[in-house]
């Protein structure tokens, strides 16, 4: 098995065969935005994460406030709402984590399909995504 | 040299000369290169294991799920391992000779992992482990097989919303300012 460049694959699923210069000219641009999704998914998910520790941190900081002000039972109910927020919260940031994780497998099964024009699509779609996105890592 | 795709729905046939080898064992000709469902002759990993039954295919998605939702539960232990044992500050006390024939007692801080110390073994081990696991589950997801793909997505998915819940938890705690 070796790299080849060719205008007809089949990229992983039943339907999605190529046969023509044009078809495989999409096929390499929907492959390259997949790959910027992923770079961006990636970048997201730690941005997600760590607004969200600061605003739980934030709910934290106001919870004991609160109970340090009024020091009957009725705090409750605040401190399950936080812990509500912060299961949603959480549970999100896994849905995201299957979307990383699928969409990597996908572009390690295009790359398996050794099209070399495919091969570009994915390397040229990493890079776009890394200069795009990783520089809002930083930003606050 | 370019390979023709056949019409067939599921199986491609890769015509290169040495697929035609009947007498030297090489009866795995036919790799998916498309998703399928389908639990009938499908090969997992090792020689020995091939599912045949409905039965043997749940067994199998129960085991990948468990496969993956271990890779993420590995990956939050190192993270965490690596954080402990970076907390410890090594002082270095030696003696240097002062100005007037003083002696003096010069501390260097040192803070991170030895080469030889435990945790960075530990550590070792448990990339080498990662590693593996790691690849496992991209020749799993490579079977094309839907349910077992399904079994490492839902795995990943379980594995970081559990290990990665009481990850974040320590995280709201020790960094603050950031």
């Amino acid at each position: 098995m070796h790299f080849i460049f060719s205008d007809e694959v089949v990229l992983l699923f039943d339907f999605w065969s190529v046969h023509s210069p044009a078809g495989m000219a999409l096929s390499v641009l929907v492959v390259l935005l997949l790959a910027v999704l992923y770079e961006s998914i990636k970048v997201g998910k730690a941005k997600l994460l760590y607004q969200a520790a600061v605003s739980m941190s934030i709910a934290t900081i106001q919870l004991t406030e609160e109970t340090d002000q009024d020091s009957l039972g009725s705090d409750s109910a605040p401190v399950s709402r936080t812990h509500l927020r912060w299961f949603f919260c959480h549970f999100g940031q896994s849905l995201i984590h299957v979307v990383q994780v699928v969409i990597g497998y996908f572009m390690m099964l295009a790359v398996m399909s050794y099209n070399t024009w495919i091969f570009f699509g994915v390397i040229i779609g990493s890079a776009v995504g890394y200069y795009l996105a990783y520089p809002l890592l930083s930003m606050v | 040299m370019a390979y023709n795709s056949t019409t067939g729905p599921h199986h491609h046939h890769p015509t290169t000369p040495a697929s035609h080898s009947h007498g030297r064992g090489m009866d795995n000709m036919m790799m998916h290169m498309t998703f399928y469902f389908g639990f009938k002759n499908v090969e997992l990993l090792f020689s020995g294991l091939v599912i045949n039954t409905a039965g043997e295919m749940a067994g199998a998605f129960v085991a990948v799920f468990l496969l993956a939702m271990f890779y993420e539960g590995l990956k939050i232990a190192r993270e965490s391992l690596l954080r402990k044992s970076q907390v410890s500050i090594r002082y270095n006390s030696m003696p240097v000779p002062g100005p007037n024939g003083t002696i003096l007692m010069e501390t260097h801080k040192t803070v991170g992992q030895q080469m030889l110390s435990f945790p960075h073994l530990l550590q070792t081990v448990l990339h080498i482990v990662q590693v593996v696991i790691s690849y496992f589950l991209m020749l799993i997801f490579m079977t094309y097989n839907g349910y077992l793909c399904i079994a490492v997505a839902a795995g990943a998915g379980t594995g970081y919303f559990l290990f990665s819940w009481k990850k974040a938890v320590v995280v709201d705690i020790t960094e603050h300012c950031h």
